[in-house]
């Protein structure tokens, strides 16, 4: 689906050439990406393949050693990106949630927000409550992250981006860490968020979630982008034998 | 045996040992704010990344771990009057056990820190937050409570160091056994008393740590 993609080629985030080492490692090679407006894109691929890597160099938590990378008309590493600032556009959420243990689910989805943002506190509590009770956790308004469950802190943790009210939303393996039964909670929380027009790249092997909402699929091995097309092309008809094992392992049970 | 012990003697020097106890209280809550304030400065100094601060602060902490706190007290009581520095015993001895207990302060801060998972900094720096804000939001309040407990040892360790200041003539809980011991020679009498009293300074502390911990359970330390 290429339909909705810019003329002139310039993304929310638009990576050209870019390459990234981890001492010798390659990690990333000659990435080249367009993630348009909107767009919701799943990136997977087997495990050590750069996948969580190429998301986190997004919002600079790690770094490239050449390429270009363009998010939101700022360019990554030029003096005149303020990345602290760009930071606050993009919500990440982690495979491990990383809520804050010493702050209740309101006081994580309202602290950047207050201090960041500079909402008031009174504002921002209000939206708080708004959006966890959006992501069904309204009764857990006042409940420190170790008294909820994984799927419940991950919940929390998107409603923690949205408070922000990013233009993208980054997802690090969101169900990897989770236990079986809470799996669709946090996908049905991230459908909703994708269908209310935000731009996401989700590092998952959640295939389902692929096909309801994914306009692309990105298969990534050895740090490269192998493949990429819309979920039916790619999970009916993969191209690359790579693609064809990977999926086979996936989908087999 | 038990009949040459006077507990007469002890009864009657009771106003000297309550003297010395609250002296001994007063400077080691002294020393220990002192220590607090060094500590502090260290662990940031230590926790840079560029050298010009970390190297001064690692070698002051080795070399005040390294060494005696006898010899550094000494070093200080003789040695800055050589130097011109002519300062009372009670504030070189407030001196001395601040600059030793704040190199020990600095190593259970900067631990206490770096035991916050690396996740959390990154939660912070994902939502745009300054390195500042990160530290005031996120690591310190977390760091605060693992180190209270290691802090409050380091307190109880303080208050017996603070016994050496009765070597430079301060008047403390130890000087007050001393002195029965020489006026009256009645060695025992004094020191088991003074042993009394840091026993109690002791459970002190330690209600204080046990209070502290379950205060900190309620606010949901755990993760």
């Amino acid at each position: 689906m290429t339909s909705n993609r810019s003329k002139n080629g310039t993304g929310m985030i638009e990576f050209r050439g870019v390459n990234k080492w981890f001492g010798t490692l390659n990690v990333l090679r000659d990435i080249t990406l367009s993630v348009e407006p909107r767009e919701v894109v799943v990136v997977c691929g087997p495990s050590g393949s750069g996948k969580s890597t190429l998301i986190r160099c997004i919002n600079g938590l790690e770094t490239i050693r050449d390429g270009d990378l363009v998010v939101d008309g700022q360019r990554l590493g030029d003096p005149a990106t303020n990345m602290t600032r760009l930071r606050t556009e993009i919500g990440f959420v982690f495979q491990s949630f990383n809520l804050y243990p010493h702050k209740t689910a309101l006081e994580n989805v309202t602290l950047a927000p207050i201090h960041v943002r500079k909402i008031p506190r009174a504002e921002a509590e209000k939206a708080g409550r708004e959006l966890l009770a959006k992501v069904g956790l309204a009764d857990k308004v006042n409940a420190y992250p170790a008294q909820l469950s994984g799927g419940q802190q991950q919940r929390v943790a998107i409603a923690r981006c949205l408070g922000m009210r990013p233009k993208i939303m980054l997802f690090d393996e969101p169900t990897s860490a989770l236990d079986p039964e809470m799996i669709s909670e946090v996908l049905d929380v991230m459908v909703a968020v994708a269908e209310e027009g935000m731009t996401m790249m989700v590092v998952t092997h959640e295939m389902g979630f692929a096909r309801k909402v994914a306009q692309r699929v990105v298969f990534m091995d050895a740090g490269a982008i192998v493949e990429s097309g819309t979920p039916d092309e790619f999970f009916s008809h993969p191209k690359t034998d790579r693609s064809r094992a990977f999926l086979s392992k996936i989908l087999r049970h | 045996m038990l009949e040459n012990f006077s507990f007469r003697t002890i009864v009657e020097y009771l106003p000297l040992f309550g003297q010395g106890l609250v002296t001994t209280v007063w400077l080691s809550v002294l020393s220990f704010a002192g220590a607090l304030a060094v500590g502090i400065g260290l662990a940031a100094m230590n926790l840079q990344r560029g050298r010009l601060f970390r190297i001064p602060a690692k070698a002051y902490i080795d070399a005040v771990r390294a060494t005696p706190l006898l010899a550094q007290l000494y070093f200080l009581y003789f040695g800055l009057p050589r130097l011109g520095i002519i300062l009372p015993e009670l504030v070189v001895g407030i001196l001395a056990l601040s600059l030793n207990s704040g190199a020990y302060v600095a190593e259970i801060i900067r631990a206490g820190i770096l035991s916050i998972p690396r996740g959390q900094v990154e939660a912070g720096v994902a939502s745009g937050m300054t390195y500042v804000q990160r530290m005031r939001l996120v690591i310190l309040p977390q760091a605060f409570k693992v180190t209270i407990p290691p802090l409050l040892g380091q307190a109880i360790v303080l208050v017996k160091d603070s016994a050496l200041l009765s070597l430079i003539a301060v008047a403390e809980l130890t000087r007050a056994g001393q002195l029965l011991a020489s006026d009256r020679f009645m060695p025992a009498e004094g020191f088991i008393t003074i042993a009394a009293f840091y026993l109690l300074l002791y459970y002190g502390l330690k209600g204080l740590a046990a209070l502290s911990g379950r205060w900190l359970g309620l606010a949901g330390a755990r993760t």
